[in-house]
């Protein structure tokens, strides 16, 4: 399925200048070292964190998206670099669990 | 990341290439706090790439567009309501005394405080990949101090190179032993 498919299932779209790209996993982590060397590519990437450093580790492993869980707030800013950089963020209501469960029914 | 003496590696790393011959990796705690200062005499960064530097989409780096060491330290140091400097002197403005000094500060009461960890291996580490820099590593716990410096080492050892496996060893056990004083 693809990222912007997600928006008709609960995830609110924050920045998707990549609407077409291809989930195929999921990966939950918060800890940004960790995810770095983890999350794979094409990963839907589930997380709490907000600021810009999360732009850089989706970059890096070549996430489809980013979706912040439990309505973490992203700000304009980030939004803006994220949008630059061609890195999809989707943001969900519910905890990071709902969000997968979510997911898995989905993909 | 899970230990700041990950950290060390990555920022200590930024020195070597930056042709340090020698970096101080110097880490002060007390109950309350833990200061981490990494400080070369490599090349030095302008005041313009100074800026950039915390920016994870800036790096020095060729083969990939990120990096992460500074970003991802300040972020940790932030989070437990510390602080990172950066002071860097350019090469080509004080061809003396040139270099960069890296201090993170963080509040280890704080719950999102990560533990500084395996600091010993991460100077073993260092020495075993880079043996022909210096490196003086001074670790002040409250009153106790453990220090080693390379320089020294190297006027005892002569012509023996750092990175051989029984000078590593020596290395690894005395800074064990004297961690665990």
């Amino acid at each position: 399925m693809t990222v912007n498919e997600l928006l008709n299932h609960g995830f609110n779209a924050v920045s998707l200048p990549e609407p077409e790209r291809e989930i195929t996993g999921v990966y939950i982590g918060d800890l940004l070292s960790w995810v770095m060397g983890r999350a794979k590519a094409s990963d839907a990437w589930i997380t709490i964190m907000s600021n810009e450093n999360i732009l850089a580790v989706a970059a890096l492993a070549d996430t489809a998206c980013i979706i912040t869980a439990e309505h973490v707030e992203i700000s304009d800013s980030v939004k803006n670099t994220a949008e630059l950089k061609g890195i999809n963020i989707l943001s969900f209501d519910g905890s990071a669990y709902d969000a997968a469960v979510k997911l898995h029914g989905l993909i | 990341m899970k230990e700041i003496s990950l950290n060390i590696l990555d920022i200590a790393e930024n020195s070597v290439k930056a042709g340090a011959s020698l970096t101080e990796i110097t880490v002060t705690e007390n109950d309350e706090r833990l200061a981490l200062t990494v400080r070369d005499n490599g090349c030095g960064m302008t005041e313009e790439t100074l800026k950039s530097v915390t920016n994870p989409f800036y790096t020095t780096r060729t083969t990939r567009k990120v990096g992460m060491g500074l970003p991802l330290l300040k972020m940790e140091a932030e989070q437990t309501g510390g602080s990172l400097e950066i002071t860097s002197v350019p090469q080509s403005e004080d061809s003396v005394k040139h270099g960069t000094c890296v201090t993170a500060v963080f509040n280890k009461k704080h719950i999102d405080y990560t533990p500084l960890g395996d600091v010993v291996s991460s100077i073993v580490t260092l020495i075993q990949g880079h043996p022909d820099t210096d490196f003086l590593f001074t670790h002040i716990n409250g009153n106790r101090t453990v220090a080693l410096d390379t320089r020294e080492l190297r006027t005892v050892l002569e012509d023996v190179p750092l990175n051989s496996y029984e000078v590593l060893d020596w290395i690894k056990n005395y800074l064990r032993k004297e961690e665990n004083k």
